[in-house]
């Protein structure tokens, strides 16, 4: 009699966990998808009104009255072309040029141990806590000088992009951390110059936080405003698309350019985005390892 | 429990064994631990002090040694390397090392040259910051006024500051080639033979590969970060603005610390006072940065562990979905979002058009509205990044934690309590601490988004316009960028927000477990 | 090929931690050498340095008659096997072995040539396609060997190669270095913290403690004739007894009380106590587990001890004893002499006689822990 009652008790509970994990499951179900529709949202808001072609000025309403593509057709009269080449030419040198920086950089202070190093490492933190905007007022004097800047700004700005790229080296010095010390032992014994391990043993290993690098890099340009906004100053020929398209959004000019916003913001995430997926296994690898070693 | 032994030295509070702590009742072990905390600062104070005398200790000694040094190498040197002291290099090239010898006369003819040539004009002039501005003449033949240009006190203080390293770089080289010259003659008493040319090119990728690969990185962090802190930083000790500009209009010239005194001080001319409004940007910026760091943290944490959870499917897709948007950049979103929540956005007209308001919502009018909106789009923004850091995290925490835990007989909630929050705090506490003192200087949420706005009128008559959302970042945007282009205060903007972050970040960092730990990770 | 020869080697850390103190040895043409002591001894330390990866503080390393202290570990010719392993993981097995001579620019035919003999040697000749990762621990660790013999170099250097395997394969491999060395004809030198690979493996043993060396010689010697305590406690497993005994001198005779049995010396032990010049002192009396015999319950010539614990070993017991205030006196008793009565008379609680061998006995000084039958 009681071994039956505890045996239905037991069923009961285990039908309790059963039916509780399952409305558990339910409720994140909902979450997830309520977060992704808040998450997407915006995109696929500039999405539909990059298509608008009744109105150009900015509306209470999402799904466009009626369809076309006259807002890109439009976005070729402007100057949009131009900062467009002008953000390419500007992400992929300086993806090159931060990329071997950076890892010039995180490997020797991984690798090797010499005199000064614990003070470079604390002297770059220390650096880091100015606000870095501060420098730009001085860097457009001297690139003004050496005149690079308005039309001429992007090699100027490449020049800012990298020069410094140097003290952006914790995520991928981490990396290099965890490739056992003992690799470059060995290789040093079978006859290898500090060269060649890095060559042969140390960059073969680190394909992930390369392309991390590379990646983040290359995006960067893309979304600076600071200082594209300094060193372009005033003139659209030298602007990237973040400079160019904010003026856009001024008050004066929001009626005639939002939905020609809209789809300039769909020509510039499209390429940036399909890379960026392409390439995510590598920069979710750099993110979740560079934020463990801090 | 340490704490014992910790605050030893912590004045007169009563201090407990650690049995005697571990008898003490919740309550009161708190008040103890804060007790404890705040008996350690004299100490804590008293040993940076120390430190600090120690270093500037060590420093003196260091100058001291190097002297007697100098001193000895000469006394005790051969004739190759008494002639160094004058002509660089000249031990090396007696001794057969050509190229490094004539690299050290190459620099110091460089130098010579440069110092004759320019840089004592730099030099001397940097007291002054120029003599004699541009001046207006009449032109009797072409009857208009000619500008001819003086002095140029941007270039003076640039050139000066850029001298001034290039002596440090000279004094350093100089004291190598002293040095070198001490090494070379002890190895040739030992009978070895000197490195040839040819070996220091070869050892430049093999045993002193870091110098080859330092010099780049570095040579354009000095250039490109150092020096322009350094000029910031004299700056703020200048009237350099829109008016004295150095060239066009007037020279500037050294004020001493008069402008920290007007950003310091309570009496305002006409409107409200600059350190008023410095207080009140900088508590704001501090409560964003708070916010923004611990929302997402938490909030992203959350929707890690629910795409993490046992049973739900499709994980990819999820984290894909959110990671997709950190690819879009900045500007398009957020400014594409600050639209959205306009006036006459579209969410106000969804709302509107549904009938669940009345009138439209005041997101960006309303400074409290305001304030509250940027936090939740920081929200919106963030949550992406931190859910890819803490879902590694997460996966890193040993699994026989929580299954000893369960036998332990402790729920869900005791779980996340008591073994996944302490873990993800210790191993994320630095990055928490970047991230706070970032969301400080988070420069393009706020800009992108509001610009500053809603106008704070009582700020703004003291440097430009000022507005409830405006960090000191973007304070010092506007201030450089306004009419006035008063780059003396935004350079003492500056070196407040570089006060702040320094004392934040070294309180944190003292605090925090992991970072005694960091040699560990290597 | 090639004598290694340290003279008065040290090693420094910052902050002046010495690791090693001035550690002078001469490791002879194609001699097998092994470095033994605890973790921390300085022993692996003292490899690095002969193998270049760390630098020398003071003192010269000669290899083959050249001092070697400025040269990169490249231009040493030598050869190591790490404890890790350190295998490339993105080269197969074949890259691995063949990188040393690839970076010498040999000619790849002949990297062929040789890549394979090693391969053949080893026995890994199935594996050469295969990377690291797809290997098991006992198969990277011949292609670790097969890296360093590929080179045929002057000195072989193994930092602990087997620490990393399981007890079974620690042993197989153990005896494959025996045969390897056979064929390799060359300087070895060997580092471990395992006594028993150092007693199987070493021409001869140098023992190390707190960067000091303890002892230097022939397994054997090591073993019968430890310098001192740590040398007497180190080599041997279960390890000797150490008990508190005195010793008394009468003329030419030496005898030594332990708990009340007195026992003479035999005249070799006695004519070492003499050249030492040892007198009545007490002493500390070493004696192995296995040089500890049973006696009958009612000999009065013996030592009485209490059994605390009986391990069962299979072919003998391990009794643990306490003696007085000499705790955990180990005793090996071979279980085949054993009736079944005796057997089970040997359980904790009950109390037993035993006596020892005075012939191998050990006697050391109380205060320096020095032998007291070396000079």
């Amino acid at each position: 009699m009681s071994e039956s009652k505890t045996a239905a008790s037991s069923l009961k509970r285990h039908m309790g966990i059963q039916a509780s994990r399952r409305i558990g499951n339910t409720a994140a179900y909902i979450v997830l998808v309520l977060i992704s529709v808040i998450w997407l949202i915006p995109f696929v808001c500039i999405l539909l009104q990059s298509f608008r072609v009744e109105s150009t000025w900015q509306v209470g309403y999402v799904i466009p009255q009626q369809w076309g593509l006259d807002n890109y057709r439009n976005l070729m009269n402007t100057d949009f072309p131009k900062w467009y080449l002008n953000t390419l030419i500007m992400a992929l040198v300086t993806a090159v040029l931060q990329t071997i920086i950076v890892l010039c950089m995180s490997y020797t202070l991984s690798r090797f141990r010499f005199k000064g190093r614990k003070f470079l490492m604390r002297f770059m933190l220390i650096l880091g806590m100015f606000p870095g905007m501060l420098t730009m007022i001085i860097l457009y004097r001297v690139l003004k000088d050496l005149g690079m800047t308005q039309a001429n700004a992007v090699p100027g700005l490449i020049l800012v992009y990298i020069a410094s790229s140097g003290m952006g080296y914790y995520v991928s010095k981490g990396f290099f951390d965890t490739i056992p010390k003992s690799l470059d032992e060995a290789a040093r014994i079978d006859g290898a110059t500090r060269f060649q391990i890095l060559k042969k043993i140390i960059l073969p290993l680190s394909k992930p936080i390369v392309i991390y690098t590379v990646l983040t890099a290359f995006m960067g340009p893309w979304g600076d405003y600071v200082f594209a906004r300094y060193v372009s100053f005033g003139t659209s020929a030298g602007m990237n698309v973040a400079v160019g398209m904010y003026n856009w959004l001024n008050k004066d000019q929001i009626s005639s350019y939002y939905t020609m916003f809209c789809a300039g913001g769909v020509l510039v995430a499209i390429p940036v985005t399909a890379l960026f997926l392409w390439l995510q296994k590598y920069y979710v690898e750099g993110v979740t390892g560079g934020a463990v070693k801090g | 429990m340490d704490s014992g032994r910790f605050f030893e030295r912590g004045g007169p509070m009563i201090r407990y064994s650690d049995l005697e702590y571990l008898k003490l009742s919740k309550g009161k072990r708190f008040g103890y631990k804060i007790a404890s905390f705040f008996a350690s600062i004299p100490t804590a104070l008293k040993n940076g002090l120390l430190a600090i005398w120690r270093f500037l200790g060590t420093v003196f000694r260091g100058i001291g040694s190097e002297i007697k040094d100098l001193v000895n190498t000469f006394k005790e040197g051969d004739l190759p390397t008494r002639v160094s002291y004058l002509v660089m290099g000249f031990g090396n090239l007696c001794r057969g090392q050509i190229l490094r010898g004539l690299l050290f006369l190459l620099f110091e003819a460089v130098f010579i040259l440069y110092m004759v040539t320019a840089g004592g004009y730099w030099l001397g002039m940097l007291p002054s910051l120029g003599l004699q501005g541009p001046t207006k003449e009449l032109d009797p033949i072409l009857d208009v006024f000619v500008t001819t240009y003086h002095d140029n006190s941007f270039k003076i203080l640039l050139y000066g500051v850029l001298t001034i390293f290039f002596i440090i770089a000279f004094i350093y080289t100089w004291r190598l080639n002293i040095r070198q010259n001490k090494l070379a003659m002890q190895i040739l008493k030992s009978g070895k033979k000197l490195k040839s040319g040819k070996d220091d090119l070869r050892s430049l990728v093999d045993d002193q590969f870091h110098k080859t690969l330092l010099a780049l990185p570095l040579t354009g962090i000095i250039i490109f970060t150092v020096l322009p802190i350094v000029f910031m930083i004299l700056v703020a000790f200048t009237n350099y603005d829109g008016t004295h500009d150095g060239f066009n209009n007037n020279l500037f010239t050294w004020v001493g610390w008069q402008n920290f005194n007007t950003m310091l001080s309570w009496q305002g001319s006409g409107g409200q006072s600059y350190a008023a409004t410095f207080g009140e940007i900088l508590s704001w910026t501090l409560i964003w940065a708070f916010f923004a760091t611990f929302t997402n943290y938490f909030l992203g944490m959350m929707v890690a562990m629910l795409i993490n959870k046992r049973g739900i499917r499709l994980k990819k897709l999820w984290r894909t979905i959110l990671v997709v948007t950190i690819a879009i950049p900045q500007f398009i979103s957020l400014l594409y979002v600050s639209k959205m929540f306009a006036k006459n956005g579209i969410l106000n007209g969804f709302l509107l058009s549904m009938g669940w308001i009345q009138q439209a919502l005041p997101f960006w009018e309303d400074p409290t509205w305001a304030r509250i909106t940027v936090i939740v789009i920081n929200i919106w923004i963030g949550i992406p990044y931190l859910m890819l850091i803490t879902t590694g995290i997460l996966m890193n925490i040993p699994a026989d934690l929580y299954e000893s835990s369960r036998i332990d007989g402790a729920n869900a909630w005791q779980q996340y309590t008591k073994i996944t929050l302490p873990y993800m705090l210790f191993v994320t506490g630095p990055y928490l601490l970047t991230s706070f003192t970032s969301n400080m200087n988070n420069f393009n949420v706020i800009y992108l988004l509001t610009g500053g706005a809603p106008t704070n009128p009582a700020a703004s008559s003291a440097a430009g316009t000022v507005g409830y959302t405006d960090l000191l970042i973007t304070w010092l945007f506007k201030i450089t960028m306004g009419a006035e282009s008063q780059y003396y205060l935004a350079s003492v903007v500056g070196i407040l927000v570089f006060i702040v972050v320094a004392v934040i970040s070294l309180v944190v960092y003292g605090a925090m477990p992991s970072i005694k730990n960091e040699e560990d990770f290597q | 090929m090639a004598e290694v020869k340290l003279t008065n080697v040290k090693k420094i850390y910052d902050k002046n931690v010495v690791a090693v103190h001035d550690f002078n040895l001469t490791i002879h043409d194609k001699e097998f050498v092994v470095f033994v002591g605890p973790s921390g001894c300085g022993k692996s330390t003292t490899l690095r340095m002969i193998a270049g990866l760390e630098d020398i503080s003071e003192g010269t390393l000669e290899i083959d008659g050249e001092v070697v202290n400025d040269l990169q570990p490249k231009d040493r010719d030598i050869a190591m096997v790490f404890q890790n392993y350190a295998l490339y993981p993105h080269m197969t097995v074949f890259d691995n072995i063949a990188f040393s001579l690839r970076l010498k620019k040999m000619p790849e035919d002949e990297v062929y040539e040789r890549v394979t003999r090693a391969a053949e040697i080893l026995g890994i000749t199935d594996y050469l396609l295969r990377k690291p990762r797809a290997l098991s621990g006992g198969q990277r660790q011949r292609v670790a060997i097969g890296r360093a013999i590929v080179r045929d170099p002057k000195v072989f250097l193994m930092d602990e190669p087997l620490s990393n395997l399981d007890a079974k394969l620690r042993n197989q491999m153990r005896a494959e270095i025996i045969l390897l060395r056979q064929k390799m004809n060359t300087t070895f030198v060997y580092v471990t913290h395992d006594q028993t690979e150092a007693m199987t493996l070493g021409d001869r043993i140098v023992i190390m403690q707190n960067g000091y060396i303890e002892q230097v010689g022939t397994p054997g010697e090591v073993f019968d004739r430890p310098r001192n305590l740590f040398v007497a406690g180190f080599i041997g497993s279960p390890q000797m007894n150490f008990f508190n005994a005195h010793l008394t001198r009468t003329g030419e005779e030496y005898t030594v009380e332990v708990h009340g049995h007195t026992v003479p010396l035999t005249d070799e032990r006695a004519e070492l106590l003499k050249k030492h010049g040892a007198s009545t002192a007490n002493v500390i009396l070493g004696v192995r587990p296995e040089h500890l015999t049973i006696c009958a319950e009612n000999d009065p010539n013996s030592i009485d001890g209490e059994i605390l614990v009986n391990e069962m070993m299979g072919s003998e017991l391990h009794l643990h004893v306490r003696c007085g205030n000499d705790q955990n006196i180990i005793l090996r008793v071979p279980t085949i002499d054993l009736s079944a009565e005796k057997r089970a008379s040997l359980v904790a609680g009950n109390h037993i006689r035993f006596t020892f061998a005075s012939k191998v006995a050990q006697v050391f000084d109380p205060a320096t822990e020095k032998s007291l039958l070396w000079d």
